[in-house]
């Protein structure tokens, strides 16, 4: 059976042009980018060349790239080392209640740490308000972060609005964009962020590895302290192979982009719309224009998330039920509860994230499948039978 | 010393060795045989390495302007 893979928001597969950049540094150009000799050198240019591409993907300058480990640490270092930064000014942070794990957990071990943080809600569709980070800023506030997609729902929040509005407060502000760099424009400048995230692995770029981007000037410590790596912000012999894999990873998206965004919006919209049209009761979640273009994500009333998954796995298909974090935990997802979905109804998520190797076919053989699947579910599930209750 | 007229040039003071060579040659990457590539650097460890890594590539360094900046490096693409 062949195996279709719709879980893109997770995790993408690396493309063949990522693998090849990396292989000779896996091999003979296995140096310490610290190294002052020969070896060290030709390790360090392969990296460097990567912090260029980066840069250019972002509309940033190369010294404003820092690499680190994952988007997770992206995160981290981004809320922890303005924390540190900027403890005179005061003790405040505001971010999203729909914010990946990397930055809630993170938030709540601040607040552990006596910070106070503002959880900003969001609409029905997702949707961050402009002017309730106005509202909530104070001149105690040291940093705003709000993610540019939610992983999700995939709505697209009004970054560049916010960003606005914290660079004429002067509150420093950040984003997690580790869903949308290289599938939608994440142009830095046009997003008056000082501090973005991004990951590797979500542009079809190899796992344990990702990068902040830090605007020149911002005040923010180091999160890993020993040696000077990365200009002395980030300490840790670099993951080089990693690095040179985001660097032709972030290259490539550059160049197609468009046309893959393209591609996947013609899927999720055929996804959608069948969905909605053949699985009774559904609702879709998210926003239904400003949503990321590879995202089409549902909520079954009547059936668990993590059945239909598991149903939905057997004919072939990987898909995924709230984040992929969050699978196989028992509570609903924190977004959809914050998005004001009744929690019965949220129970039964299911995220379907396509990418560029995804085709038309598959998509329609999936709308033959999901029907099947859910009936089954809603067939044998204690709902559909009062009596078992 | 003339001047010799520049098509890029980049501004690497304040970058430490070897950096400073790698991104010189990242940008000679991307010029065509014959351009010439304008590089300020600090003086002492920079202005001496930079040239040397860079003729050990086979380019070719046409002048060397020491000025109150810095040291102005003009490198032609092999």
């Amino acid at each position: 059976m062949e195996q279709v893979y719709f879980d893109h928001a997770a995790t993408t597969p690396p493309r063949a042009e990522v693998i090849h950049a990396m292989l000779p540094y896996l091999a003979d150009r296995w140096g310490n980018p610290s190294s002052l000799h020969a070896t060290g050198v030709r390790a360090l240019e392969g990296m460097e060349r990567a912090r260029e591409r980066v840069a250019a993907l972002l509309g940033a300058e190369p010294d404003e790239i820092v690499f680190t480990g994952s988007g997770t640490e992206a995160d981290n270092h981004a809320l922890i080392g303005v924390i540190c930064a900027l403890r005179e000014k005061g003790d405040h942070i505001i971010t999203s209640a729909v914010e990946h794990h990397a930055i809630l957990h993170t938030a709540t071990f601040l607040e552990e740490c006596g910070l106070r943080v503002t959880r900003l809600p969001v609409d029905g569709r997702g949707l961050a308000d402009p002017g309730e980070v106005r509202a909530a800023i104070t001149d105690h506030t040291m940093l705003v972060s709000v993610m540019h997609a939610n992983n999700e729902v995939g709505t697209i929040q009004p970054i560049a609005e916010i960003g606005a509005i914290c660079r004429e407060r002067g509150v420093l502000f950040h984003t997690d964009a580790v869903q949308t760099v290289g599938h939608v424009p994440t142009d830095v400048r046009a997003m008056h962020v000082d501090l973005l995230s991004l990951s590797a692995h979500k542009l079809h770029g190899p796992k344990g590895v990702g990068a902040l981007y830090i605007r020149k000037g911002t005040r923010i410590r180091s999160y890993l302290h020993g040696g000077g790596q990365e200009l002395g912000r980030r300490a840790s012999t670099e993951n080089v192979p990693g690095i040179v894999g985001l660097g032709e990873a972030a290259r490539l998206a550059g160049g197609e982009m468009s046309w893959e965004a393209g591609h996947s919006a013609k899927l999720r919209d055929a996804i959608i719309e069948g969905v909605l049209e053949r699985v009774p009761d559904v609702v879709v979640t998210g926003h239904p224009r400003q949503r990321l273009p590879n995202n089409a994500s549902f909520c079954v009333p009547d059936a668990e998330g993590e059945s239909i998954l598991l149903g939905l796995d057997l004919e072939g298909f990987a898909v995924s039920s709230g984040s992929a974090c969050t699978s196989g935990a028992l509570e609903p997802s924190h977004v959809l509860l914050t998005m004001g979905i009744p929690r019965e109804t949220a129970r039964g998520s299911l995220r379907v994230s396509v990418g560029r190797d995804n085709t038309m076919e598959q998509v329609e053989r999936f709308l033959e499948v999901l029907p099947r699947v859910v009936a089954r579910i809603r067939d044998s599930s204690p709902a559909a039978h009062p009596a078992l209750r | 010393m003339a001047t010799p007229e520049a098509d890029k040039s980049i501004d690497l003071r304040g970058t430490p060795c070897p950096l400073n060579w790698v991104k010189t040659k990242l940008r000679l990457e991307e010029m065509q045989p014959g351009q010439v590539l304008e590089v300020l650097v600090d003086g002492g460890e920079p202005a001496r390495n930079v040239p040397r890594s860079v003729e050990a590539e086979g380019h070719r360094v046409l002048a060397l302007n020491d000025g109150p900046g810095g040291v102005h490096i003009f490198i032609e693409r092999k």
